[in-house]
């Protein structure tokens, strides 16, 4: 029996280990996908998520509408003048051979809802801030939409 | 005597389940809501989430200070209101008193309908300002609210299933009342 004790013991860690991986899952899109380029910018779908902190304060939640696609939702409650309001975004991202784009978008009453508006508003503060560009744009002379390199 | 390991280990899964609930009464109902009032109080986000249930919706009707606008609703589900409980711990001064309750026990004991009123006292941070401070705010506000809750059994603990609150909103100066730090 005592020769048994070692394994079973490592058996329990392991069960263990893998249930609360299971049970902590983040329900969002693989690491493939928020790696892709975002809209010829030069930087990752990942990148520009961090930049714009989207995965702080607002409550997020990632869909998959089909394939290659995901839409993330942001909803948050602000202070308004005459109260507490909603407000929520709706990004869906989808997949085109080595990118991502942003294809729709949808908003409470009074936010942007147009695409290259949000796009352009995605890719202020990693341009901003020179957030580390994708490989492709660590050569000199790279082009992206909107990129400025860094000197 | 030895104990039999298989009796040993069914007892110690037995244990659990004792402390399960099936039904719901008056005094468990109202027990509950002095939790929760309670978790509101110590403005402790994880307490006042777990005695949401996982399909919790929130309905809230408010009347800010302004008459002359109308109320804002505002919908949300359990994600969004788990969020909404995190800010509050930012809150220094809070004062909450449950100045009316009255729980109807459905008849087949699976769920508790649940009238309460509270008033709330807290500072009021005008909508445009980013506080430097908790402190750095001019007026408390003081909330009275109607809700209207439904609650049930959920993994054998009584959680809300929903809430319908009716808010009113006013004003007063910072200096006209003394709320302690806590």
């Amino acid at each position: 029996m005592r020769i048994l004790a070692g394994p079973a013991m490592l058996l329990v860690i392991v069960g263990g280990f893998l249930s609360i991986r299971y049970m902590t899952k983040d329900d969002g899109p693989p690491r493939k996908f928020t790696d892709l380029e975002f809209a010829d910018s030069c930087y990752s779908l990942s990148t520009v998520l961090v930049a714009n902190r989207l995965f702080s304060n607002a409550s997020r939640t990632w869909t998959s509408p089909r394939d290659d696609a995901w839409t993330l939702k942001l909803d948050d409650v602000v202070q308004g003048n005459g109260g507490p309001v909603r407000v929520f975004q709706e990004f869906t991202f989808e997949k085109y051979d080595d990118q991502v784009r942003l294809v729709a978008m949808d908003t409470s009453k009074g936010l942007e809802i147009d695409i290259t508006h949000n796009i352009d508003a995605l890719l202020e503060i990693p341009n901003e801030r020179h957030s580390t560009p994708v490989d492709r744009c660590l050569q000199p002379g790279a082009k992206g939409y909107h990129f400025v390199p860094k000197r | 005597m030895r104990p039999n390991p298989i009796l040993a280990t069914l007892l110690a899964l037995c244990i659990p389940l004792a402390g399960c609930q099936r039904h719901v009464d008056e005094k468990s109902v109202r027990a509950f809501v002095d939790k929760a009032d309670d978790a509101a109080r110590k403005r402790f986000a994880p307490e006042i989430c777990e005695l949401r249930g996982k399909n919790f919706k929130l309905h809230l009707v408010f009347q800010g200070h302004e008459h002359r606008i109308g109320p804002t609703e505002v919908e949300m589900d359990r994600a969004l209101f788990c969020k909404q409980a995190g800010t509050f711990s930012r809150l220094r001064q809070y004062k909450l008193e449950r100045k009316f309750i009255d729980v109807d026990v459905a008849p087949d004991r699976k769920t508790a309908r649940v009238s309460t009123n509270y008033v709330e006292t807290l500072p009021y941070y005008e909508p445009d300002m980013m506080p430097a401070t908790p402190d750095d705010f001019d007026k408390f506000q003081i909330v009275d609210t109607h809700d209207e809750s439904v609650v049930g059994i959920e993994g054998g603990d009584i959680v809300f299933l929903s809430t319908e609150s009716t808010s009113s909103q006013e004003l007063i100066s910072k200096n006209s009342i003394k709320l302690p730090y806590d």
